[in-house]
């Protein structure tokens, strides 16, 4: 486990950023933060980072109690981020080194490996002012992680990246992971990171409201619901299937459907090839982490 | 510490290597002594070069004939006609300008035509004239020797300043300890406003670079807040050192080149400065800095200079904190350089009186301590009253540097809507 959080509470004047919060990261994964806008996953983010400080609770990093010398495993990618737009590329990314702790010749050995990695030696010497917003993007994720942090702390990582770049830092991420660095995230848009989390939690009005393996959750909440597309004329209900809703575009029926009590999907297929149709597809019908997520606070609501 | 240090070092690094800072830098003295050799150069050409120029003075009243002294640039020639043929004569060059002297109701009056408007000088130098003809003739009729009279005027008084200090009696100078006073005074003003001001527009800029939040995720705001104070007072000391340096260097060459230029001649410039009649107070003032405790003026110069520029630098930067644009600085700004401008506003005062109640009271309060003290110092302060002043100063930037993080630490990380002073005095006891 490289971070272990227990009741943690934090409110500024008036409003409460943080309820109870408790969470765990496992080393070596790559762990969601999602919530929507102001629900509290800065404010718990800041309190990792050591910015600042938590109203009670403890937090442990890697079975320590959290400590200002931890900030040097620590790579942060804040929401609100920038650059020294006066300073040149290389001064810059040293400088964010040694202030993590590098001495400048272990600073300037490790820049060399991300120099050659993305190709941006003959930008070195530039002025930050002088790059193009992508290519800052790129500095940016090389000052996070230069240092070869424990854990990789990504606010809203993909707000104001290209696709492109957001693809590179998918694929950097993925490959952090693989070394072994734990990657904590926090997003609003909770589609773009289900595919790369392993784990999740959900945060709402700075509560948590759910948590665990992205692939539990679906399970958990999966309706037993299946989509099903094929050409032909629409079905309604039958003896093996409840219809909840059919679209139909371009000649091609899409429906959404309950499997009768007792059907497996391979009986229900054997019973749908008997109809007069040609069916193009059928899977089972996952819900999005955005499904889950008002499913979990609806339910929040109602046991309030 | 040695964040401190990283970020102080980055502070002075990429102020030093900037263009601006080395035009600045080397520009700046070339500029002061250039500037101070055009009026050197002036002050003496202008003596040679001008010409002469003649007025004609058209006498009604027969006073003045042939008794106005011509001087280098002022000739007198006389004449009596009727205003409007002088006037015509104006128009032949020949005359600078046509001084009608009439007498209207027993009152003489003084009328000058030119086709210029004459200068100050120039008319006070025949005002002087025409004062002094009369004067003689006053002298005349009242039956006094002129002889007399130059003897009475040319009794002077002079006091001599003695200080009795423990040591004995010392020889003072007030010209001299004035110069030293103004200068040390400036410089400091002048220091703090200019590195403060850097201070704030540096946290401005990494504010609005959204950086900030990058940084203290590795360093403390404090360590942030304190590496940049001390970051730019390196680069205000580099800028200084290099400034008196050069200025040092420069002045000996450009003084003798602008001699040149001027066609003197250096050892006429000596001979000639003897006969001036200041010669006297020259020597006073310079034994007058002879007698003035240097070395100690020097030091308290460093520490007010160094103790008020973090005083007033953890301000800057408390300031710089709490907006998101240079623009929302005006309100906060005020209250910070006000006493620093009352403190020179209020300089002739502390001169005139350096040990007054007032003096020794803004020499302890921090807020105008560097700037009085500075004022003061050449006329003598009692050590008790330095040793006071200099604890309240270091309690006064403890105390600033506290108050200034406090603000800091939460203004950095708030933006949008400019803070009003009730929000800031929230700041300074939230927890963080």
């Amino acid at each position: 486990m490289i971070i272990q959080i227990d009741q943690l509470n934090k409110s500024y004047q008036k409003h409460k950023a943080l309820s109870d919060i408790s969470l765990t990261v496992q080393a070596g994964s790559i762990f969601g933060l999602l919530g929507p806008n102001g629900a509290g996953k800065t404010s718990l983010i800041r309190i990792l980072t050591q910015i600042t400080e938590a109203d009670s609770g403890t937090i442990l990093f890697n079975g320590e109690p959290l400590n200002p010398k931890h900030i040097y495993q620590m790579g942060y990618l804040p929401e609100e981020r920038g650059l020294y737009k006066k300073m040149s590329v290389k001064d810059q990314l040293l400088y964010f080194a040694e202030l993590k702790g590098l001495s400048n010749k272990d600073a300037k050995e490790k820049l060399k490996y991300w120099v050659d990695k993305f190709e941006i030696k003959s930008w070195l010497n530039k002025k930050v002012e002088e790059l193009s917003k992508g290519m800052q993007q790129k500095i940016q994720f090389i000052a996070t992680v230069v240092h070869q942090p424990k854990l990789i702390i990504l606010d809203e990582p993909f707000s104001g990246f290209d696709p492109i770049n957001a693809q590179l830092l998918v694929d950097e991420i993925l490959l952090l992971k693989e070394n072994g660095a734990s990657i904590l995230f926090s997003t609003h848009r909770m589609d773009s990171v289900e595919l790369l989390c392993d784990h999740i939690a959900l945060i709402h009005q700075s509560e948590k409201v759910l948590d665990g393996p992205v692939k539990e959750l679906k399970n958990t909440f999966k309706k037993n619901q299946f989509e099903v597309k094929y050409t032909g004329n629409s079905l309604g209900n039958q003896l093996y299937m409840e219809v909840v809703n059919t679209h139909e575009k371009h000649g091609v029926v899409t429906q959404l459907l309950n499997l009768s009590a007792g059907i497996t999907p391979n009986q229900f297929l054997q019973n749908l090839l008997q109809e007069p149709i040609e069916i193009v597809s059928f899977q089972e019908k996952l819900p999005s982490m955005e499904d889950i997520f008002i499913s979990a606070v609806q339910q929040r609501n109602i046991n309030n | 510490m040695h964040k401190i240090w990283l970020i102080c070092k980055r502070e002075y690094l990429t102020r030093v290597m900037k263009k601006s800072f080395l035009l600045m830098t080397l520009l700046s003295p070339l500029l002061i002594v250039v500037f101070y050799g055009f009026i050197f150069y002036f002050s003496f050409k202008k003596d040679l070069a001008e010409e002469q120029k003649i007025i004609l003075i058209n006498d009604q009243s027969g006073l003045f004939e042939n008794k106005l002294d011509a001087s280098k640039n002022i000739l007198f020639r006389y004449d009596k006609m009727e205003l409007n043929s002088a006037k015509i004569l104006l128009d032949s060059g020949l005359y600078y300008g046509i001084l009608n002297i009439n007498i209207i109701d027993l009152d003489l009056q003084y009328e000058l035509f030119s086709h210029e408007q004459p200068g100050l000088s120039m008319l006070a130098a025949i005002e002087g004239e025409l004062e002094k003809v009369l004067k003689d003739q006053h002298l005349g009729a009242k039956g006094i020797d002129a002889g007399i009279l130059k003897e009475l005027n040319a009794i002077s008084v002079k006091i001599n300043t003695q200080k009795i200090t423990q040591t004995g009696t010392e020889k003072s100078d007030s010209g001299s300890t004035t110069i030293i006073s103004f200068i040390g005074a400036l410089l400091i003003y002048f220091f703090i406003f200019l590195y403060g001001v850097q201070v704030m527009k540096g946290v401005i800029e990494e504010k609005t670079n959204r950086i900030v939040e990058v940084i203290i995720s590795s360093v403390k705001p404090f360590q942030l807040m304190l590496g940049k104070i001390m970051g730019i007072a390196m680069v205000g000391f580099t800028q200084f050192f290099i400034w008196v340096l050069l200025v040092t260097m420069l002045s000996g060459p450009v003084s003798s080149l602008v001699l040149q230029l001027a066609n003197i001649d250096p050892s006429a410039l000596a001979t000639g400065s003897k006969e001036l009649s200041k010669q006297e107070g020259l020597t006073d003032l310079l034994s007058g800095f002879s007698q003035i405790n240097i070395p100690l003026i020097l030091g308290l110069f460093v520490f007010y200079f160094i103790g008020g520029y973090l005083f007033y630098g953890a301000l800057f930067a408390a300031v710089g904190s709490a907006v998101d644009n240079e623009t929302d600085t005006q309100q906060f700004m005020l209250p910070i350089t006000m006493p620093l401008i009352f403190s020179i506003a209020i300089s002739q005062s502390i001169i005139n009186a350096p040990n007054s109640e007032l003096a020794v009271w803004l020499s302890m309060i921090p807020f105008s301590s560097p700037v009085i003290m500075m004022i003061r110092l050449p006329f003598g302060v009692p050590t008790s009253e330095i040793i006071g002043s200099m604890a309240c100063l270091v309690a006064g930037f403890l105390a600033t540097t506290w108050f200034a993080a406090r603000i800091y630490r939460i203004g950095i990380l708030t933006y949008g809507k400019k803070p009003t002073y009730q929000e800031l005095f929230k700041w300074l006891f939230r927890k963080n």
